[in-house]
């Protein structure tokens, strides 16, 4: 019997959010990508919805990165300035710079990695990582050790080079 | 036993290691001082990447009613938006492109750096482009001539997506501070009770956008409150154990307590888990904040909890962690309380616990 959906969305919704903008980067197209996730459930009614949801959210929120990609090509090509943001001094850091940080830091793991990590974060259990990712459950602390340490030194390395907010 | 490799120690850390597992682990660190050195190591680890994460989170807005999902089932909207959103940004690329160009509407130091022969990319994503235009705001009186510029392109939306970034700048503000504070107080030294007003008013401000406002006033959270919060992320300690117990649904809930489950009218409930035993125990687990969960404990006020062998574990593992475990009667339910907050702040919430509507 499939799960009450409401319910789940109650339950679910602020880490389905997280776990979105931390692929698209943007608040509301996480929000907005979290309730169609929610919607097409409503349609499939799936078993295990909060699983499925997930899944969703990570194809929807990869489909959304090739298009950005697409459209950064686009900018490109309209030509533009040097962005006297990026030069802001050390003491400046507030918590937008500190997002583009751990962005950038988070950018430096493998993909499997950084979805072990993005999931345990949104509350998933080791059980349902390895579901989610194909990973041996005997290998999700492994994986969640090196992704943890890739995150925690990538992010010093972008605090020692200054190249952190340059990428995207 | 060899030494322990960090995957072992990660998941013993997050609460993950099947119990026989877990036992020969802690027998070995009992003996090998080398382990604990090392324990201690991944846990520092584990816990600055989850604060780094927790730095990293979308400023939290109330899901929207769930019926309206139901009604609007409809993928177009959001693809509306982002194309407008993305013409949008274009306009700002080329105002700020306008403005960058004229180096006499530049008001301040800030726009000198703007060396114009360098070809590099600025809007190269939304995210980008927002921080230049939020920057752009901040100085938005002298920045006006941009406009006509943006507003000859793209009349309305340019104004429109520069109103929502403000907005959502101000949204962002007090629950920036909080985390400036947490990444600051990470080595918080265990007696400072400094009070950090940025973290009261992030707890309000969420409690605040909820359906049924909850009355944080009296709540005092303490800055080592605070820290705790933000250091744990998602507080490794308390879903340690607690994995072990099945996320049931509300009206199983309902069922086994005889009752509605209690919790804060207000908060958003994350699940609700019941005891692996037959002792009735229900856990609601609430968030104050995306990176603060509290659990209240609930049963019959009639049965005796601790009979089962197999709940206790985690009961009694979560009444030597936290002595300031409060307890209380609502509804004919035995209620507790548990959290990464102060004794006193947990008691004021204590006493607001209700019948989740």
């Amino acid at each position: 019997m499939p799960e009450d959906i409401a319910e789940v969305y109650r339950n679910t919704y602020p880490a389905l959010v997280r776990f979105l903008y931390r692929k698209v980067w943007d608040a509301e197209r996480a929000e907005d990508l979290a309730q169609e996730a929610f919607a097409r459930a409503l349609i499939h009614r799936p078993e295990n919805t909060r699983g499925w949801l997930f899944v969703v959210a990570a194809n929807m929120a990869r489909d959304e990165a090739r298009r950005a990609a697409r459209e950064k090509r686009h900018l490109t090509l309209l030509k533009s300035e040097p962005d006297a943001v990026h030069s802001s001094p050390e003491e400046d850091i507030d918590a937008e710079t500190r997002t583009l940080r751990v962005r950038a830091a988070l950018d430096e793991l493998t993909p499997r990695d950084r979805e072990a990590l993005l999931l345990w974060d949104a509350g998933m259990s080791y059980d349902e990582i390895a579901a989610q990712t194909g990973l041996a459950r005997g290998a999700i602390g492994t994986t969640l050790a090196r992704a943890r340490r890739r995150l925690v030194e990538a992010y010093d390395a972008g605090l020692e080079g200054g190249q952190h907010v340059a990428r995207g | 036993m060899s030494h322990v490799d960090e995957g072992t120690l990660h998941a013993y850390l997050d609460g993950e290691l099947p119990s026989a597992e877990r036992a020969a682990l802690e027998a070995h660190l009992a003996d090998c001082a080398t382990c604990r050195a090392s324990l201690a190591e991944e846990r520092a680890l584990l816990e600055r990447a989850s604060a780094l994460l927790g730095s990293a989170r979308p400023v939290e807005r109330p899901a929207p009613p769930f019926e309206q999902l139901q009604r609007t089932p409809k993928p177009s909207q959001w693809r509306v938006r982002h194309a407008f959103a993305w013409a949008a940004s274009i306009a700002l690329a080329l105002g700020l492109g306008y403005y960058l160009r004229n180096p006499r509407l530049a008001p301040g130091p800030a726009a000198t750096p703007a060396t114009v022969d360098q070809p590099v990319v600025v809007a190269a994503d939304r995210a980008a482009t927002e921080r230049v235009s939020t920057h752009e705001e901040k100085r938005a009186a002298p920045a006006r001539p941009r406009q006509p510029a943006a507003d000859s392109l793209m009349p309305a939306p340019a104004d429109e997506r520069a109103r929502a970034a403000q907005q959502r700048r101000a949204d962002s503000a007090p629950r920036a501070e909080a985390s400036g504070l947490g990444a600051s107080a990470q080595p918080a030294p265990a007696g400072s009770v400094a009070p950090a007003p940025a973290a009261a008013i992030q707890a309000r401000d969420s409690l605040a956008l909820a359906r049924q406002p909850l009355r944080l006033e009296e709540v005092v959270v303490t800055g080592r409150a605070a820290a705790n919060a933000v250091a744990s992320a998602p507080a490794p300690r308390d879903r340690s154990a607690l994995t072990a117990w099945p996320i049931i649904s509300r009206g199983i809930a309902r069922s086994l307590l005889g009752a509605d489950p209690v919790g804060l009218p207000g908060l958003a409930t994350r699940r609700i888990r019941r005891s692996p035993g037959t002792d009735g125990m229900v856990v609601v687990e609430q968030a104050v904040d995306s990176s603060t969960v509290i659990q209240i404990f609930q049963r019959p006020a009639s049965t005796n909890a601790l009979s089962d062998s197999s709940g206790r574990g985690y009961y009694n593992s979560v009444q030597r962690e936290r002595a300031d475990r409060l307890a209380r009667f609502v509804k004919g339910l035995r209620v507790e309380i548990t959290g990464p907050l102060s004794a006193d702040s947990l008691n004021r919430l204590l006493e607001q616990v209700a019948p989740l509507p």
